[in-house]
């Protein structure tokens, strides 16, 4: 009993009135999270839904059915996360964890390259050193910053999980980590779902102790299941219930007729709402149809960063 | 359990004569002595030439026992106990205050329970915002799901009042804020660590003030006990349970309110039920069931389980944007 209460006095003094060590007030984190911007998704009314883009030290779960646009929109990710800070971005490194094979590396050299595009863009716009620009980025640099980790069964993908804390520690510049999608290899075949559950949820946490430790994106991609609810069919995220607690925040992407939309379905501090987006060879923009003239997403992004100092 | 000789520096008088008499009688620890029948010890003694310092010694462990657990209290002492000490904290949101006669209780442990995006982390941010602001106490949370959110905070505190901002309101704000602690905590381990130096710190400090801690919450208490629960021991069973007890053990010793939220599972027929078990259910004070219109801004609130209100009593009410 005394060795215990020893060490507690050996943790230090207790910073402020009884709290707890190692904890921060709610003011200090008000004014970290300013220092933290957001990655855009190239859709300016996606962005705005958002608050920005996809926040930093939080966990994102981007569901929707086949087809709508979730690899799209995690390649556009890693690609928007190595944007250079002067013009409004991270200027990090990606972490692309593919458990399907869905990632595609022409995609995202063509996506690459109309980042690049629009960037040089509105370096003109601004008058920056456009040589200087020019030489840094090339889209061979943008899919070399891409780490790329294929996984072919749940046992690796909560080996890579459990790594990715070092492999981190390694490379500090790495700011995104996206799995896509995290659902696939624990629909089929796997026959103790209390098991299934406990790894779930282990994983879960793991990815948010990521998220903060490294203050990174973390982006998780879903798939969609039916589910007999209040007497009818209806689609939601797979992996069930107890999955759908263990993320930050949660967007799904879904049809409304011709058009894609994305809802936030889950969050702690953005209202509810949707916004349409579509996909188109240069990456995820905004939908043709809302906008009155075609702004790209970087160019918007820059004006209101750098606006706004 | 201790042996005698270990506490021969703290208490003198357990010197080595009268260890020596009790290893005579096969006693090496306390747990032995505790066994011993003890009249028939003190007539041994009796016939030890230091018979008056080897009884003594027998008082002196016994006492040390006694001192280990909590002091016996009857009705009239719990009663003013409860009125001076444990007064009810308004969540400050109305028909939750409504439906709870005022709001959570101090030194009891009050659950909410839910599917997801019912409201669960709102009511712990609107709670959190209303006790660092009314009652000037201060706020621990504890996040598993990085949802504790400073805007929203700050949303929540300058919601009933003047929208322009000088300088007397940014330190009022300041001053609010730095009530609330928030600390990430990503597994059931790293939790008892932080409860136990919570525990530590409470009890060595002197109470009082605009310090004191009123409000505890622990967002998600079922995401750090999901990956634990289950499987082939039940070691993650034992350490459910002993979250519970140390977090009502913390409400009730240092008059805190304990607010922890829990998530749904499906149950039989497809009727969600409350995760954690049936173990869990009998463990905190007050269990609110939370459920919010899809899209909507209404969401219902009733009553699961409370020590004096029926079951099933419910309120609606807002959360405002």
């Amino acid at each position: 009993m005394r060795v215990a209460s020893h060490s507690h006095r050996l943790d230090g003094s207790a910073g402020g009135c009884g709290t707890v060590n190692g904890a921060q007030t709610a003011w200090d984190l008000l004014h970290e999270e300013a220092m933290f911007p957001r990655i855009t998704t190239s859709c300016e009314d996606l962005d705005n839904i958002l608050g920005g883009g996809i926040n930093c030290k939080e966990v994102t779960e981007i569901g929707g059915v086949p087809g709508i646009g979730k690899t799209q929109l995690g390649i556009q990710l890693a690609i928007n996360v190595q944007i250079p800070v002067d013009y409004g971005g991270l200027g990090g490194k990606a972490i692309y964890i593919d458990t399907e094979g869905s990632f595609m590396v022409e995609r995202a050299l063509q996506i690459a390259e109309a980042c690049i595009e629009d960037m040089s863009e509105c370096g003109g716009l601004l008058r920056k050193d456009f040589q200087a620009f020019q030489l840094k980025m090339h889209p061979n640099n943008i899919l070399e910053n891409i780490f790329y980790f294929r996984v072919c069964s749940y046992t690796e993908q909560i080996a890579l999980i459990n790594y990715l804390d070092k492999f981190i520690s390694e490379h500090k510049d790495v700011k995104i980590v996206i799995v896509d999608s995290v659902t696939f290899h624990f629909r089929q075949d796997f026959d103790d779902l209390a098991l299934r559950t406990r790894l779930l949820s282990g994983m879960a946490l793991k990815l948010m102790k990521l998220a903060k430790d490294f203050s990174l994106v973390v982006v998780l991609l879903n798939q969609v299941t039916t589910k007999y609810i209040d007497g009818s069919f209806q689609l939601t995220l797979a992996l069930g219930d107890s999955w759908s607690h263990s993320c930050t925040n949660r967007v799904i992407l879904y049809w409304n007729g011709n058009e894609r939309y994305a809802y936030i379905d889950k969050s702690p501090s953005l209202r509810s709402a949707s916004a349409p987006y579509s996909v188109t060879s240069k990456g995820i923009r905004n939908s043709a149809s809302n906008c009155k003239r075609i702004k790209s997403g970087v160019v918007h992004l820059v004006i209101s960063r750098v606006g706004h100092g | 359990m201790a042996p005698l000789k270990s506490l021969e520096q703290e208490y003198p008088i357990l010197d080595s004569n009268f260890q020596s008499f009790c290893a005579s009688h096969d006693i090496f620890s306390v747990e032995d002595l505790l066994l011993h029948d003890l009249y028939v010890l003190a007539a041994f003694a009796e016939q030890e030439s230091s018979s008056e310092r080897l009884k003594q010694g027998i008082a002196q462990v016994l006492s040390i026992i006694d001192g280990q657990h909590q002091p016996w209290l009857n009705g009239i002492e719990l009663l003013e106990d409860a009125q001076r000490n444990k007064h009810v904290l308004s969540t400050g949101c109305e028909g939750i205050d409504l439906l709870l006669h005022g709001g959570l209780r101090v030194g009891q442990l009050t659950e909410l329970v839910g599917p997801s995006s019912s409201g669960k982390t709102q009511v712990c941010l609107l709670a959190a915002s209303n006790v660092a602001k009314k009652h000037i106490g201060s706020v621990v949370y504890l996040d598993t799901g990085n949802s504790f959110s400073p805007q929203r905070v700050t949303q929540f505190i300058c919601q009933h009042s003047d929208p322009a901002i000088d300088q007397a309101k940014h330190r009022t704000l300041q001053k609010v804020m730095n009530n609330i602690s928030c600390k990430s905590v990503f597994d059931i381990f790293t939790m008892f660590d932080v409860l136990h130096q919570l525990e530590f710190n409470l009890r060595s400090q002197m109470q009082g003030g605009d310090c004191k801690v009123q409000l505890l919450i622990v967002d998600s208490v079922s995401s750090m006990v999901t990956p634990i629960l289950g499987g082939s021991g039940s070691q993650g069973h034992a350490l459910m349970i002993s979250a519970g007890y140390l977090l009502k053990k913390l409400a009730h010793e240092h008059n805190i309110a304990v607010l922890v939220t829990n998530h749904t599972v499906g149950g039989d027929g497809g009727i969600s039920k409350p995760a954690l078990g049936e173990s869990w259910k009998s463990i905190p004070h007050v269990r609110l069931l939370l459920s919010c219109d899809h899209g909507g801004s209404i969401c219902n609130v009733s009553i699961l389980k409370h020590p004096s209100m029926a079951v099933g009593k419910a309120a609606r009410f807002m959360i405002h944007n």
